[in-house]
């Protein structure tokens, strides 16, 4: 059996048509004027690249390699992020910096090459987890946008100042020469 | 200096005839910088009915936006520098003629329209309208040209070789030829309540009590009928996204495109006007027997803005007719009821009179 659908019975003053339309009017004026007297940071539109929406706690953005007071690398080159990346996008090449031992802080190496493909990265934050030093963090920056591929592929120093303006660092653009950590 | 300078032996008195082209630059450059700025308006009304915020990126020198009206300007040089493409299977003159077609008519009407109360100086009497009152075509004449629209709307369509325009060249024709009636009969009724054809007659006549007063039933019966004319929502028959594409604009391009659409704004313009003047006192402004030309210009333009502004709010409100509502509603409401204005007009009259 069908669905009866009722009928709308119209009232005499709904067939002149006149009266709907004049309180159809009456709707588009008051969403008018209400959105008129609204300040344009109240509207509900959110004009992008002026006005940002806040990002949420847990947002898995741009990565950032963190980095000790004295700009070097946190990362150890253990390869813990490489081989936890479901979309393999980590390279990682390592490189010695010297014996084990207590007065180094445990650290004998340190990525030459530290490379994300964000073209392949899925921003999933395994290698967040998987990181036993926390040295790579997924923050907030979703502004990824470059003009080829090549700009895409992020290495480790451009890793480490991803968010250098943001928190007040400096630029890194090489390994320090006497790493003071090994002194901790 | 003489009064008349000798142009190919014929005599030409300076003054009017100064005075006449001056007038026909204010409402030519006037009708045209309003259409420009409608079309502004309806984008940024349209955002604001709907709660959204509308053109605002278009800026110039720094970061000057002003609401974006420069976005009329943006567009207008958008039109211009667009390739003008004629597709291959057009009819290369009409295609060109109808853009021109749709245009004049549009603009022509204006001219009989009296913007403003005629004044005296220097012996000379000067009116505020185009074409001055006495000519004996009086309101007869927008009526007239507003019928030309149609040859605008029919030509593109049919210049354009193309199904759907000419589908909707069909539509736009037959509802602008039915709803014509139904305007005309409701300025018939108009005719006898102020006696006289003259727009500047019509006016006077309307200073005691406005004829949206009079005659509520007339009014309501040209509104309608003007919307179907301007080819607006909820009458806009010659376009339709869903049915017939673009309609009669889909084949057009460039400024030739632009052309068609400002001629609807124009339309727009024109059709407030006569609103204004047959029924809302055109210049005069209530309980002020002479503002003067000046602020009678001033109450012109603002009754003629809110009417531009009444068919922007009504296209964002209502919803379009479908094709049989829209001939119902034309020969089976619109018909009987301006033949009811008429005769009741008419017999209140001849009660008034005997």
């Amino acid at each position: 059996m069908g669905i009866v659908v009722k009928k709308v019975d119209l009232t005499w003053l709904d067939r002149t048509y006149l009266w709907p339309i004049a309180k159809g009017l009456s709707i588009t004026l008051t969403h008018f004027l209400k959105q008129l007297i609204t300040p344009t940071k109240k509207r509900r539109t959110v004009q992008y690249p002026d006005m940002k929406r806040p990002v949420l706690d847990g947002y898995r953005g741009l990565h950032e390699l963190k980095r000790h007071d004295d700009n070097s690398v946190k990362c150890v080159a253990c390869y813990m992020c490489a081989e936890a990346c479901p979309a393999r996008c980590i390279t990682i090449e390592a490189e010695d910096i010297g014996d084990l031992n207590i007065h180094q802080g445990l650290i004998e190496k340190r990525p030459v090459v530290f490379q994300i493909d964000l073209l392949r990265c899925i921003f999933c934050g395994m290698c967040q987890e998987a990181c036993p030093k926390d040295a790579i963090w997924l923050r907030k920056n979703y502004e990824l946008s470059c003009k080829s591929r090549a700009e895409m592929r992020l290495g480790k120093f451009d890793l480490m100042n991803t968010y250098a303006v943001e928190d007040r660092k400096s630029r890194v653009n090489r390994d320090p020469n006497n790493p003071t950590f090994f002194k901790q | 200096m003489s009064d008349t300078f000798v142009f190919f032996g014929i005599n030409i008195p300076i003054i009017p005839v100064a005075w006449l082209l001056a007038k026909i630059l204010a409402v030519f450059g006037g009708v045209m910088s309003l259409a420009a700025v409608l079309t502004w308006a309806e984008r940024k009304g349209a955002a604001i009915i709907q709660d959204r915020i509308g053109p605002n990126r278009a800026k110039i020198i720094g970061n000057f936006r002003l609401f974006g009206i420069f976005h009329l300007m943006a567009d207008g040089l958008k039109l211009f520098f667009k390739e003008d493409l004629v597709p291959q299977h057009v009819s290369k003159t009409l295609f060109w003629v109808a853009p021109l077609l749709a245009f004049v008519p549009a603009m022509m009407g204006f001219a009989i329209i009296p913007f403003g109360q005629s004044f005296s100086w220097n012996g000379y009497t000067f009116h505020l309208s185009v074409i001055d009152p006495g000519n004996g075509m009086g309101m007869l004449y927008p009526m007239a040209i507003a019928a030309l629209a149609v040859y605008g709307i029919f030509t593109a369509s049919w210049a354009s070789n193309n199904k759907y325009s000419m589908l909707s060249g069909m539509r736009g024709t037959a509802h602008m030829v039915s709803y014509e009636i139904g305007l005309s009969l409701a300025v018939i009724a108009i005719f006898l309540q102020a006696g006289a054809y003259d727009p500047h007659e019509i006016i006077q006549a309307q200073s005691g009590l406005w004829n949206v007063f009079a005659q509520p039933l007339g009014f309501i019966v040209f509104f309608i009928c003007a919307f179907a004319e301007t080819n607006r929502l909820p009458f806009d028959f010659a376009e339709g996204e869903s049915e017939i594409v673009a309609g009669f604009l889909t084949e057009f391009s460039g400024m030739k495109l632009g052309l068609l659409w400002l001629s609807e704004y124009i339309h727009m313009i024109t059709v407030s006007a006569l609103i204004v003047t047959l029924y809302f006192g055109g210049w005069s402004i209530p309980f002020v027997a002479n503002p003067g030309p000046i602020l009678s210009i001033v109450a012109f333009g603002i009754k003629l803005l809110f009417f531009c502004w009444v068919f922007i709010w009504v296209r964002w409100t209502l919803p379009r007719f479908r094709y049989d509502q829209l001939m119902f509603l034309g020969w089976k409401v619109m018909l009987p009821i301006g033949f009811a204005n008429l005769i009741l007009c008419a017999w209140l009259i001849y009660r008034s009179v005997a």
